[in-house]
């Protein structure tokens, strides 16, 4: 012990003072950092002899709690999908318009039946009939307007999945960097947790865009998952790509087969080289670009085939006209016939029948196809959900036809036959009674103005008459919505509203009466793809109860989508207070520490300057 | 939206005053709009019943404005029908003095009130609602009738209702004049009366009947038909009749009754006794020959324009006139159907077979409509403008001989046939008809006011915003909003740093 050993505890002292105010200095001057985490100085006393001979720093802390950070990732991932998801239902509803509004479709499609109204009350009168036309104008106008901009928000979704996707592997590369070089320093030090903050902050990017698993390992290193198990960075980052499409339009849609593909599709190239299909394997679940993903793929696909169910309704309703097949008692065998010649593709001969073995009334659904490929149908391909649906090719010619119909009799114990033209005939058993035929019906599509019935093609698909055919590539009524236009031959001839014939007076007001009641009262079936009917079934009721599911059905979406995003921001909100509660710096407290600092630097001070006095008085002597 | 905390600052007082700010915002945009929401997830669990509600209340506004527009057309129909009564009950009126003065030139008068009153029945038929023809049925584009002078005249091509009762006229007449009927003696006491042939027209022998001593009536028989009066064994007395009975066109049926009388020359309706049965005869066959005659220039004229005019309104667009096949006429012996190209047809409107009224409706109500068209070719409208054109049509020459009878003949006919026999349609019918629309239409309305006050006030709770709540709210929203500033200012002002003694 000596004086010289009491200088240099003093200068220990006064060193590890001043790094402390350094880094009171620095956590003062980062009050407002964001992600910026409390550093505090760990000292220790250095020993020699037995005795404390000075003070040292051991290492520099970061003030984290890694539980709260843990638990705020996730709540991160969660909260930024509900944000996103909720702001994408706001536009969606901007789309619906304002309630009881001019622009809202409610409105422009009660405006259209207002205007039949006074047509059935006055079919001669010319202004009565335009304005008919231009509110069917107007209506198929608002489709059209709102299908675009329901297939823009799912190009806004696609595009923001590759922002989004930039963001995530610029944060990945970045982490990965970081860890590199946390691992290339031997200490803790107050440079070491600078870069852990920085990589902190990367994480929490990442977290935002999905739901990420983050995985502390020795030496200071982290790994990060997808919470299904994918590695995203690891040594090296992975890299997600996203092939984002230009277009979106109703029919573009996501598909594991990658010739069928119209959207972009999210895919993780591994470092070694590997690749994995992200959205087919649904590995992201949270987050921005698992939010972006739902609207894009189910919400907004939904919300256009509500649509596109809207704008088939309103064509088949006026378009569609039943025909009941007459009855043909032949021998001991009962049945029907019907003409199916003039079906166009989509198209459609009922049969119904009833088992005798288990009294059963079953419904037998044949639907003209004329592209052989599209074939066999799926059980969803029209509306109605409750019955079998078979696909009949037509492009082979009656025989063919009788052929692909008897087949799909077989095993119900009817016949089909074709006794001329283009007449279909179908008998039960006769005397083995274990089948009924109760009737046999054709729906066809009008495709005149002047037919002579009241149906007519009041609404086209284009130029081209809408009749729900099924093709290949889908079903007419996809996307349906936005082609939907008022027939140019009732533009040009308003007159078409009433005359059903040549003969048919100005007064007539049977085809009014009809497209009104069809419009307003008649029942028609929507299919589940519309997601109206609950569970998967289709739905039954005329346009106007339609409608009001649909708007009910995308409120109710919307504003549980807000209260989830609401929710969610609370408890996203109470998370970081407790985080930063314990993570940020405090200025008071610091100032304390201030105050504490420039106490123990003048006493150290003190020290220096008695042990001069003794090394003076040393001296003197 | 969460928000990053600052500093040691509350994230949570920060988006609690973000969250003040948006809700203040809001209710300010409710007060301004008096909306809600301007979005339907924002209208809470009752967004589907706007819809419905809209919906319904966008389809009574239907209703009312069709209710309004069938309310002006009835009225309208109501106006000219009341009219037209009245103008029924004038040629009416009119007919019936004409024919008591019996004078020369009454019917001339009775004529020209015919044809003023036709040409304002026609003109009432032809009543428009904006643009749209009353009485044309479906065809609302067209109007109901032709003009007087088109329907009287004909046009260059088409012939008129005058040329059809001419036609008529001579092939009833014959070409002497005798009703189609021949009257000779032969052999020398037997007086034969027979038919010219097989034909619609002129006088249609049904009976007859003697109490002539000597006298044998026989017929009518064969084909022609034909009657004969035979004297056999002596002449009848003084005072002895036989009587004739014939059917005329129009459906009504005519006695001529012979009386033998000692006068010579004998009075009208007489036959001069002769010395024998021959001389007997031959004085039946010319007193006959005279009283047919006449009876052909009066009451057969009559029928004849009766029974023309029928033809001649019994038609439509689909069933044209039937008329006399010919020339030449005094010999026709049948009818042919006209055409549109070479004859008027007075009902221009829609004709169908079913019931009039149910060519115009209107949807009033979802589950009810009313009935309210109407045809010019219904039979109670038809029946007056026919009885009243063929009043117009048919000229008296002061000249004729037979001049009263005619004009007797055709009044009591024309009267006969508006007085508006028990069983057949009036326009009284078809005002109750409408009136029975009208009062439809009047329940529909007050029942669409209730339901529209209704609906209009739940769709205003559901949509719409009481502004003395929003008022409230705003003012508490402000005091706590205030305070909350003020606090989260002094959390602000009070750190340690402003206490600290400056060196």
């Amino acid at each position: 012990m000596s004086l010289s050993q009491a200088l240099s505890s003093a200068i220990a002292g006064l060193k590890v003072n001043q790094s402390s105010l350094a880094l009171v200095a620095a956590n003062v001057a980062n009050a407002d950092t964001p992600g910026y985490v409390r550093k505090i100085v760990n000292q220790a006393a250095t020993t020699g002899n037995n005795t404390g001979i000075g003070v040292a720093i051991s290492s520099i802390q970061r003030e984290l709690d890694q539980y709260v950070q843990r638990q705020l990732r996730v709540e991160n991932a969660g909260a930024s999908y509900a944000d996103t998801r909720a702001h994408m239902y706001q536009q969606l509803q901007s789309v619906y318009g304002q309630p009881g509004s001019a622009n809202a479709l409610e409105t422009v499609y009660n405006n259209f039946t207002s205007a039949l109204q006074a047509l059935s009350t006055s079919p001669d009168d010319n202004a009565a009939r335009s304005a008919v036309i231009s509110t069917a104008q107007l209506l198929a106008q608002q489709l059209n307007q709102m299908t675009g901009s329901i297939q823009t928000l799912r190009g806004n979704a696609e595009l923001d999945i590759a922002d989004s996707v930039t963001k995530a592997n610029e944060a990945m590369s970045q982490i990965a960097k970081l860890n590199k070089q946390i691992s290339s320093s031997t200490s803790v030090d107050s440079a070491t947790t600078t870069l852990m903050d920085q990589r902190d902050s990367y994480i929490d990017q990442l977290s935002q865009l999905m739901d990420i698993n983050v995985v502390q390992n020795g030496n200071n290193q982290v790994s990060v998952f997808t919470n299904s198990g994918v590695q995203l960075v690891g040594a090296q980052a992975g890299k997600l790509s996203f092939d984002a499409q230009g277009t979106m339009t109703a029919a573009s849609r996501w598909s594991a087969d990658p010739s069928q593909r119209t959207v972009g599709t999210l895919t993780l190239t591994s470092p070694n080289g590997g690749s994995i299909d992200l959205v087919q394997s649904k590995s992201i679940r949270s987050g921005q670009i698992a939010a972006d993903l739902q609207m894009r793929d189910q919400d907004l696909v939904q919300a256009q085939s509500q649509l596109d169910a809207i704008a088939a309704g309103m064509a088949s309703a006026l378009s569609n006209k039943t025909t009941t097949g007459s009855a043909v008692p032949s021998g001991l065998q009962n049945g029907f016939e019907v003409d199916i010649g003039n079906l166009s593709a989509g198209n459609t001969i009922t049969v119904n029948y009833t088992d005798s073995l288990t009294h059963t009334a079953r419904t037998m659904t044949l639907v003209r196809v004329n592209d052989s490929s599209a074939l066999p149908l799926a059980g969803s391909a029209t509306a109605g959900a409750n019955s079998k649906v078979v696909g009949i090719d037509f492009s082979g010619g009656m025989s063919s036809v009788l052929t692909q119909i008897n087949a799909a009799l077989a095993n119900t114990g009817m016949v089909a036959s074709n006794p001329i033209g283009n007449t279909l005939r179908i008998l039960d058993d006769g005397a083995g009674n274990i089948v009924d035929v109760n009737s046999l019906s054709t729906t066809t599509t009008a495709t005149s103005l002047s037919g002579g019935s009241a149906e007519m093609p009041f609404f086209m698909d284009g130029s081209q008459t809408y009749s729900g055919s099924i093709s290949v590539l889908g079903s007419q009524s996809l996307g349906f919505a936005g082609r939907i236009t008022v027939n140019g031959a009732l533009l040009s001839d308003p007159s078409k509203l009433v005359a059903y014939q040549a003969s048919t007076s100005a007064g007539d007001s049977t085809r009014p009466n009809f497209i009104y009641q069809q419009l307003t009262g008649t029942s028609q079936t929507f299919s589940a793809d519309t997601g109206i009917g609950g569970g998967g079934s289709s739905f039954s009721g005329s346009i106007t109860t339609f409608l009001r599911q649909v708007i009910s059905q995308q409120g109710e979406a919307a504003s549980s989508a807000t209260n989830l995003q609401q929710g969610q921001d609370v408890v996203l909100s109470s998370l970081q207070q407790r985080f930063s509660d314990g993570s940020s710096v405090n200025v008071d407290q610091e100032m304390t520490n201030l105050l504490n600092l420039q106490n123990s630097y003048a006493a150290n001070a003190r020290v220096l300057s008695a042990v001069n006095d003794m090394f003076t008085t040393l001296m003197k002597m | 939206m969460s928000v990053s905390a600052i500093g040691s600052q509350s994230a949570l007082a920060i988006q609690q005053l973000i969250s003040m700010r948006a809700q203040f915002d809001d209710l300010q945009r409710q007060l301004s709009t008096g909306q809600k929401s301007n979005t339907y997830s924002g209208l809470g669990l009752d967004r589907g019943v706007t819809v419905s509600l809209n919906a319904q209340l966008s389809a009574i506004g239907g209703y009312d404005s069709s209710i309004s527009n069938v309310t002006t057309r009835i009225n309208i129909m109501n106006t000219a029908l009341t009219r037209m009564s009245a103008i029924g009950s004038t040629v009416k009126s009119a007919m019936v003095q004409a024919s008591t003065t019996g004078s020369g030139g009454g019917p001339s008068l009775t004529q020209q009130t015919a044809q003023s009153s036709l040409d304002e029945l026609l003109g009432l038929l032809n009543t428009q609602a904006g643009d749209r023809y009353l009485f044309s049925g479906r065809a609302t584009d067209q109007p109901a009738v032709g003009t007087m002078d088109q329907i009287l005249n004909g046009t260059g091509t088409q012939a008129g209702l005058k040329q059809l009762i001419s036609e008529r006229n001579q092939a009833d007449l014959g070409a002497n004049g005798l009703g189609r009927l021949t009257i000779v003696r032969a052999p020398i006491n037997t007086v034969t009366v027979a038919e010219d042939s097989v034909s619609p027209f002129g006088f249609k022998l049904a009976s007859v009947s003697s109490t002539l001593t000597h006298g044998t009536v026989a017929g009518p028989t064969g084909s022609p038909q034909s009657l004969s009066i035979r004297f056999v064994g002596g002449v009848p007395n003084a005072g002895d009749t036989m009587t004739l009975r014939f059917n005329l066109p129009d459906g009504t049926s005519q006695n001529l009754t012979m009386t033998a009388t000692t006068d010579s020359p004998p009075g009208a309706n007489e036959f001069t006794i002769g010395a024998s049965a021959g001389a007997t005869a031959a004085n039946l066959q010319s007193a006959l020959t005279t009283s047919v005659g006449k009876l052909a220039g009066s009451s057969l004229t009559a029928a004849s324009a009766v029974k023309a005019s029928n033809d001649f309104f019994d038609a439509d667009s689909n069933n044209p006139p039937q008329r006399v096949a010919g020339p030449p006429f005094a010999t026709a012996t049948g009818m042919t159907a006209g055409s549109a190209a070479n004859t008027v047809i007075w009902y221009t409107g829609e004709a169908g077979s079913d019931p009039a009224s149910s060519t115009a409706t209107a949807r009033i109500d979802p589950s009810l409509t009313v009935s309210y068209g109407a045809r010019a070719n219904e039979d109670a409208i038809r029946n007056m403008v026919q009885n009243i054109a063929t009043l117009a049509a048919v000229t008296v020459s002061p000249n004729d001989p037979n001049a009263a009878d005619l004009s007797n003949a055709l009044n009591q006919r024309l009267t006969a046939n508006m007085s508006e026999p028990a069983g057949t349609q009036t326009i009284t019918d078809i005002e109750t008809g409408l009136a029975t629309a009208q009062s439809s239409l009047k329940a529909a309305t007050s029942r669409h006011q209730q339901t529209s006050a209704t609906l209009s006030d739940f769709l205003q709770q559901v949509q719409g915003v009481s502004n003395e709540q929003v008022g409230t709210e705003l003012l508490t929203l402000q005091t706590r909003m205030q305070a909350s500033m003020q606090t989260t200012a002094m959390l602000f002002q009070t750190s340690l740093v402003n206490y600290l003694p400056h060196a």
